[in-house]
């Protein structure tokens, strides 16, 4: 048993850490600070991105036929880890997950025209999965793509598509069979975001994280769109299930929040001789969540070694995804508890602390408890797989 | 990045279940739930297969300088709630000495624990939070010793060959190895039935090479038994936690109500699932503390996050476990309360969770 990283994966840190602190210049950063771009897209992220892909820091997941780094689990964790602790909104989603997918399944055209430019950090994508009446039970999923002479004629509507507004295609999940058990019929296709059937609304939440509701009317697209075999998109849409869960759940941002707040709270005095740091409640809180990050951390180490492995723990995955979504909002509570009153004030105003990190963290939280298989189900798969109970009803 | 056991560990496992489960059948638990809880037949038989060595130096006969493996042990006997309690003897006692006692010692006390002889500690004192900083006072008289003090909860005391006593003199902290025939034992009646003794010291003279550990380094000596016994409990309260847990799958999985059978329900089986990721934060933080421990003596934080997870799982999972069961739980001829009161015990002795997230605040915002 060895429970730490190794001297390859320090250095990979280190390297991904500094290659990140140059990467975002101040330009950026300011860009990233505004609502409309807090999930990417601006002028500057776009440019951040051709930068990333042509210095190779894209596709690391993907295997070295297709032009990728074909990094290891634990490595591709220690990826979003470091990503994810400096702010940047890399699109995970489009890299790490359809891209690898149409390099390996896609047509030729998807292969050369797709696939080459998300190498290159040139393509976004917006995934849409979810539909009004299909959240939870996605393979109950209406959205219809019929079979044509030359193509497919696409007709739907799909709901949460997010970076949809700046993305160039849809990653699309469609019923391709009418007649058969829910996730046999269903098949993946890229949908053009520019085709005049392609329309959306925006959907503003809680975390001033924009989404949106997409609109897909009589969209025709060429066979070469399908990607996969007909019929057999459910095992695409599951295969990359627990690594994005994983990302989901990664200990890096609590953790850099954690230290930035442990900062703070020694060096904010309260009154002549006393620090806010030598409170007795304030203590206790920290206490709490470092506790609880270190279990976190020790539950995605794990997880990234069984995947590594080539092992399928269905439970341990659901362990991570609830464990890490419900501490999230526990921690980031205490961590307000501690910088108190102050914590509510926003990014723009006067007086903010740690640059509001916590004021917007604490309202994008609860998206993690239903978001990426919601947690109801995911104890239904710990007690299944883990405790061999029966299925719930 | 490696989670799997070793085989050797896994060996362990098998072989520790396999005696464990023979020992402690319902029938043979009955017997010591009123009498003094020690099993000296099942203790022989662990000596015979080589297991009281486990975590200790072969050059002494054991199998090992690996706190994993005595974690291992000290989790079975919780999930078998066996009658024996060997924290202050296989933890306090050997690793303390294995780590800080000159070759003679290691040589002549830990082959005789590996054989089967009892050796326990005295650590904790009523009315002292703080365990690193005894009240119990020895004054050196040229090459003696005076102690003097009340030690408490200090396992199988009455069948100890010696006790480990923590004090506070003038050199600061010293352990000190007393014969157990110098001091005055009262047993004390807990929750648990386990076999726990008042130690008074009325000025109990020993030489000074009673003291277990080079001039000087008493406090780290302290502090490394202190942190292991966190580690080493916390690893019975995983051992017992899973036994709950898995007992609670088992029961709900058969008892029907309403027609159906009751872990269908989401509100049972989703309360199992909490208690399923509760055992597995807590088995990972234990493992972390094991491993770091064998390398570095003092690994304070890990340990203390390893206890309150410990603390935690104890109170939780045993609540979730006798609601879970209805009245079955509570039903002295049904395998789960000796569980539930074996976690109380877990949960409070060496530190609480509320104790040690306190302690654990003062290190962090201290930068310890």
């Amino acid at each position: 048993m060895l429970i730490q990283l190794n001297q390859k994966q320090v250095k990979l840190q280190n390297e991904l850490q500094e290659y990140f602190e140059s990467l975002i210049t101040p330009a950026l950063r300011t860009e990233l600070n505004q609502p409309e771009h807090f999930e990417g897209g601006g002028p500057e992220f776009k440019k951040a991105m051709k930068t990333m892909g042509s210095d190779g820091w894209i596709g690391l997941s993907w295997k070295k036929e297709f032009g990728g780094k074909e990094l290891s689990p634990i490595e591709q964790y220690i990826f979003v880890e470091t990503v994810m602790r400096t702010g940047f909104p890399f699109p995970f989603l489009t890299t790490e997950s359809v891209g690898p997918m149409i390099a390996e399944h896609g047509s030729e055209w998807a292969k050369e025209e797709i696939a080459t430019k998300i190498l290159k950090g040139e393509l976004i994508f917006g995934i849409g999965y979810s539909e009004p009446n299909s959240g939870t039970d996605l393979a109950s999923l209406q959205t219809k793509a019929i079979k044509q002479s030359d193509g497919y004629l696409i007709n739907g509507q799909k709901m949460w598509t997010s970076l949809a507004n700046f993305s160039d295609y849809i990653w699309l999940a469609t019923r391709t069979d009418f007649e058969a058990k829910n996730h046999k019929g269903i098949s993946m296709f890229i949908v053009p975001t520019d085709d005049p059937g392609f329309s959306m609304s925006a959907i503003n939440t809680l975390g001033d994280v924009r989404t949106n509701a997409t609109f897909y009317d009589n969209i025709h697209v060429p066979e070469t769109h399908l990607v996969g075999e007909l019929n057999q998109g459910w095992s695409l849409i599951t295969s990359q299930l627990n690594l994005e869960r994983l990302a989901l759940v990664n200990h890096g941002p609590v953790e850099e929040l954690y230290k930035d707040v442990l900062e703070t709270a020694q060096s904010t005095k309260i009154n002549n001789d006393q620090y806010l740091s030598d409170l007795s409640w304030v203590k206790h809180n920290l206490a709490q969540v470092h506790s609880g990050i270190e279990a976190l951390k020790l539950i995605c180490w794990k997880q990234t070694w069984i995947m590594e492995s080539g092992q399928l723990n269905m439970a341990e995955a659901s362990v991570a995804k609830v464990y890490g979504s419900e501490f999230f909002i526990e921690a980031y509570r205490l961590m307000m508890e501690i910088i108190g009153e102050l914590s509510i004030l926003k990014n723009d105003s006067e007086l903010k602390i740690l640059n509001a990190r916590l004021e917007r963290m604490y309202r994008t939280a609860s998206i993690l408890t239903f978001g990426g298989g919601t947690n109801e189900v995911q104890r239904d798969i710990i007690a299944m797989a883990g405790l061999l109970m029966p299925r719930t009803r | 990045m490696d989670f799997s056991e070793l085989s050797h560990q896994t060996e362990i496992r098998d072989s520790l279940d396999k005696i464990l489960s023979e020992h402690c059948s319902q029938e043979r638990l009955k017997k010591y739930d009123a009498d003094f809880k020690h099993d000296e037949d099942l203790l022989s038989l662990l000596s015979t297969n080589g297991f009281l060595g486990l975590g200790l130096n072969e050059k002494y006969g054991g199998s090992g300088e690996d706190l994993y493996d005595l974690g291992i042990l000290f989790e079975r006997l919780g999930y078998h709630a066996a009658p024996l309690s060997l924290s202050g003897c296989l933890a306090d006692v050997a690793q303390t000495i294995q780590k800080f006692s000159n070759e003679e010692s290691c040589n002549e006390i830990l082959s005789s624990i590996i054989a089967g002889e009892i050796y326990t500690s005295a650590i904790l004192e009523p009315s002292n939070q703080d365990p690193e900083n005894p009240i119990t006072a020895a004054e050196i008289e040229n090459n003696q010793v005076v102690i003097t003090g009340t030690k408490y909860l200090s396992e199988i005391a009455s069948i100890a060959k010696s006790i480990l006593i923590s004090t506070n003199s003038n050199e600061g902290v010293l352990l000190i190895l007393v014969d157990t025939d110098q001091v005055k034992l009262t047993e004390l009646n807990s929750t648990a039935n386990s076999p726990l003794f008042k130690v008074e010291l009325d000025s109990v003279k020993v030489d000074r090479e009673s003291i277990i550990h080079e001039k000087g380094r008493g406090l780290e000596a302290l502090k490394y038994l202190i942190q292991l016994n966190m580690v080493m409990r916390s690893y019975i309260a995983l051992g017992v936690t899973e036994k709950m847990t898995s007992l609670i799958a088992g029961y709900t999985s058969e008892r029907e109500q309403f027609g159906r059978v009751i872990g269908t329900f989401q509100a049972v089986s989703h309360r199992a699932a909490d208690c399923f990721i509760e055992l597995e934060c807590l088995r990972l933080v234990n493992q972390q503390a094991s491993i770091n421990l064998n390398t570095n003596l003092d690994c304070e934080n890990e340990a203390l996050v390893s206890k309150i997870w410990a603390g935690n799982a104890c109170h939780k999972i045993s609540y979730s476990a006798q609601h879970l069961h209805g009245g079955m739980g509570v039903d002295k001829d049904y395998v789960l309360w000796r569980y539930c009161l074996l976690a109380k015990e877990c949960e409070l002795i060496n530190g609480s969770a509320s104790q040690n997230i306190n302690r654990l605040g003062e290190n962090i915002t201290t930068n310890q």
